[in-house]
This record gives C-alpha cells, structure tokens and sequence, in this order.
C-alpha cells in the first residue's frame, strides 16, 4: 500500500452552471495533518463532502487508499468526521453513540468495550461514558465527538472547523490535545479551518484555497517540531507570511491598501 | 415541579369534583347521590360482567389504535417521499379528518354488518389521519445535519430509523397518539351505541340511560373515566417520561 491515502486529482465541481470548485489537486500522506484553509464561501465545504462521500464530482477523481471514490460497486471508505456542531444523538449516551458508529463499522463487538474506554481515558471523559450529551460541556460533547471519529480507526479523519464554537481557552487547550492525539493515534487528519494561525499550529502541511471556484492557491510545510506552543514565534511568523501573500489571492487588497496607508 | 406535587395537584382537581357533585344531587334530579354511588361501587367492580364489557371496549379501542397508529405511520413516509404518492394519497387524509364521527360509525359498521371489525375499523379510521398530520410535521422538520452524520458514518437504514429519525420524531408521535388515544375512547362509545352492540362501555351505558337507571349510570361514568385516566398517567405518561429521559439531563 502506497503512503498516499487521500489522492484528489483534478477535481472540479459545479452546481448547475456554477463552478464551486475548478481543477484542485492534491495528496495527503499517512498520519499527516493538512491543513485547508481558505476564505469564506471558496467551496471548502463542498470539497468535504466529496472527500467523504456525500457529493460527487462533476470532473476529476478522489481516490482512498488507491481506490477510487464514487466508481459503483467501490465500498464506501470508513472515515471519522468531526462537526463544526458535535452531532451526537442526544437520546443516546456518550457510550450508546460510539457503539452505533462501531456496529456500523463492523467492528467485532468484543473490541467494543476496550476501544470506547481507551479513547474516554485518553480524551479525559471517560467519567461521561454513560451521561447523556446535553448534560456535557461544549468542550466534553466535543471530545465525544472527536472519539466517535477516532474509535473506528478510520482511513482518515475530516475535521470541519471543529473549534469555532469554542471560547478560545478551550479551543487552545482542545489543539494541543488534538495534535497530541493524533500523533500517539497516527491519523491521518484533513483539517478545514478560517483560522491561519490555528491551522499553522495544527498542520503538517497547510493548502491554501483561491477564492471560489477553489483551487490550490500554495501548499506549505509547517517545519516546526511537535509539540509546539501556540505562542510560538515562529507560528505567528508563518501565520503573517502567509496572510500577505493572502491578502491579493483572497481579493483582500483594499484593506492591504487601507492597512499600508 | 416535583412527580409528587404534580400528581397531588391533579388528584386535588379530581377531588374538587365532589362538593360540585354533591350540588348537581341537590338542584337537578338526573344527578344521582354520591353517597349511593359510592355505596354500589364494591358490587359494581366485583361483578364479572363488568369487567367483560370493560375488557370488549378496551380491546376495540387498542385494536382501532394499534391499526390507526400502522396506517397513519405507514401514510406520514408515503406522502413525504412526494410525488406521486403525496399527490394521491393527501386527499385520503383531508377526508378522514373531515368526515364526521357519527357517519364513519354508520358507514363502518353497515361495511361489516356490526361485526368486531367494524368497531376496530371505524376507531382506525378516525384516529390514523391525526397519526399521519403529526408524524408528518415531524418528518419534514427532521434534523438534516443528523441525517449527513448518519449516512458518513454508513448508519443502516434500519439503524438510521431506529436511533436517528425514530427518537427525532417520538415527540410527534407522541403528541399525535395521545390525540388519537383520547379520541378513539370518544367514538368508541358512540359506535357502540349506533352499532347496537350486545357488550361494551357505550351501550352499557346507553341501557342505564335509556331506561333511566341513574345509578348505573354514575357508575359506568365512573369506570370510564378511572379506565381513561389510567391508560393516560399509567401507560402513557410513563412510556413518554422513559422516552424522553434523555431531557431531563439539560
């Protein structure tokens, strides 16, 4: 098995006449974290659900492990999404919302137990196993969120800015942990954020967006060594070096203006 | 409020009935004495016959529920999916809720010539296009970003139903049974009387008054309301308050 996991090959999508995304290409490797950052309405989301599975392209092609997505007969890929809203079922618990997602993953029911509780020890609610969510904090319901993906060890993860809706203390306490996990779980990881400076701390990799229809504007590694601070210098240095060369791409060019006068 | 308070509030509403009763007994004389009432009602609840007209009405109501709840479910998916089914099958519900009560009763017992089926038939057909109107406000509000999660995440269909759109639509189902359930005691009674039945709450009911048998008819008043106020607060209430446990931990 090739170390690419995520191959996205020329991929073009329109809804009808309209190009949400135009001839965006890219890899991404085993256990890597990449970044997607790009401005608001440039077809990121539109990018997700293709990568997993809810939208097929209009041209070009997504391939899993060297399988190709939407061919017929192809079995869909076993993937983790993390919401921008953490979508558990209420109506079940911490516990009961795992089970589902393993039962369906096929999963042997005897790896159940072990694999949920594991998971809670290392996200820190395993005392929530058996709460409903509504009794969890935003950050708890995140984390049984983050579980849900992790638990049946995915293919890859897709995490679609999972921590707007967070204050920024537990959002930073949140990164340090995810990045954490991720590196003892070897995940592969696809990230979409508005945030550069979350996405710099986060990624391995960072690809930057054009403006709708989205294409890749620039990929940049982020060689910083793990773990990082994210009062790291040279993190804000990335993030500025970045937002300049935004600034033109992302049609922000009056306020560089405004900013420079 | 506390369970406790809530029930003691609403056994003290009941209890309120009986100084009002007490001067119906007075001022009219078709209101029999509470006191006599009271006094006939060991024998009443002792005697086997009874029971069995009590058991025929409940097994009716249960069984015209149990058909109105599988039909009006079965119409809800059929008439969201749109198209053509939407199209053919809404003018069905708008004439059920439409058609008066005492008519479905002629017309569903002159069907099957006064046969059990007639009485479950007619409970269904009052009852399902409540079951349809409500599932239906729950299946077009329910929640798309649940559904997304459960098709990435390859939920079956099965599973999908089951602790996706299921839960999503209990409070709606709910709310439309209790409709249904205390409209099904409603035309029971009346059917029973049209149907001219040997057995049963309503005709029960009917031969007391007819033949202006005050005290049975308390009675058999009595019973109808302890049988209608259990199935509520002892089969209904519960069964919603385990459904929804999940609320109680906001």
């Amino acid at each position: 098995m090739s170390d690419i996991v995520i191959r996205v090959d020329d991929l073009s999508v329109s809804y009808g006449n309209v190009p949400a995304i135009s001839n965006l290409a890219f890899n991404v490797r085993r256990g890597e974290i990449v970044c997607v950052v790009g401005p608001s309405g440039c077809g990121k989301s539109t990018m997700l659900n293709v990568l997993s599975g809810l939208l097929p392209p209009t041209h070009g092609s997504v391939s899993v492990n060297d399988q190709v997505l939407y061919r017929s007969g192809q079995p869909l890929p076993r993937l983790g999404y993390v919401f921008q809203t953490h979508r558990l079922l209420p109506w079940r618990t911490v516990r009961q919302n795992l089970e589902l997602v393993l039962a369906a993953a096929g999963i042997p029911k005897a790896e159940w137990d072990g694999r949920i509780r594991s998971l809670l020890d290392v996200l820190q609610i395993s005392r929530f196993i058996d709460s409903w969510p509504m009794r969890l904090s935003g950050g708890q319901r995140l984390r049984a969120s983050i579980a849900r993906a992790l638990v049946i060890e995915p293919s890859y993860i897709l995490m679609d800015e999972p921590f707007s809706t967070l204050d920024e203390v537990t959002a930073r306490t949140m990164r340090h942990e995810l990045s954490s996990i991720v590196a003892r779980t070897r995940s592969t990881v696809i990230f979409v954020t508005h945030s550069i400076r979350e996405a710099v701390f986060l990624a391995d990799r960072l690809i930057i967006l054009t403006r709708s229809p989205a294409r890749v504007f620039e990929e940049k590694v982020v060689d910083i060594e793990r773990p990082r601070l994210y009062e790291d210098s040279r993190i804000g240095q990335i993030e500025a070096e970045v937002v300049e060369r935004v600034l033109d791409a992302w049609g922000l060019d009056d306020r560089k203006r405004a900013e420079a006068a | 409020m506390s369970t406790g308070r809530t029930i003691g509030w609403s056994v003290l509403a009941v209890v309120l009935l009986v100084p009002a009763w007490f001067l119906g007994y007075h001022f009219t004389n078709f209101i029999g004495d509470p006191v006599e009432v009271v006094g006939a009602l060991p024998a009443f609840l002792t005697s086997g016959d009874t029971w069995v007209n009590v058991g025929i009405s409940v097994a009716r109501v249960f069984g015209g529920l149990l058909a109105g709840v599988v039909l009006g479910t079965a119409m809800a998916f059929a008439i969201n999916r749109q198209g053509l089914l939407k199209e053919t099958l809404t003018p069905y519900v708008t004439l059920a809720l439409r058609t008066p009560s005492a008519i479905a009763a002629i017309v569903s017992l002159s069907i099957f010539h006064g046969s059990e089926i007639g009485y479950v038939a007619v409970v269904a057909y009052v009852t399902f296009p409540y079951v349809t109107t409500g599932l239906l406000d729950g299946l077009r509000s329910a929640d798309r970003e649940l559904d997304q999660m459960a098709q990435i995440y390859h939920l079956s269909t099965w599973a999908h139903m089951r602790h996706v759109l299921g839960p999503f639509i209990a409070p709606y189902m709910f709310a439309a049974l209790r409709n249904a359930h205390a409209l099904a005691w409603k035309i029971i009674v009346v059917v029973e009387i049209f149907g001219a039945a040997t057995e049963g709450f309503g005709i029960q009911f009917s031969y007391a008054w007819e033949y202006f048998r005050i005290l049975e008819v308390h009675l058999w008043l009595l019973l109808f309301m302890a049988v209608v106020l259990f199935a509520e607060y002892c089969v209904l209430r519960p069964a919603e308050r385990r459904v929804f446990r999940w609320r109680d931990a906001r």
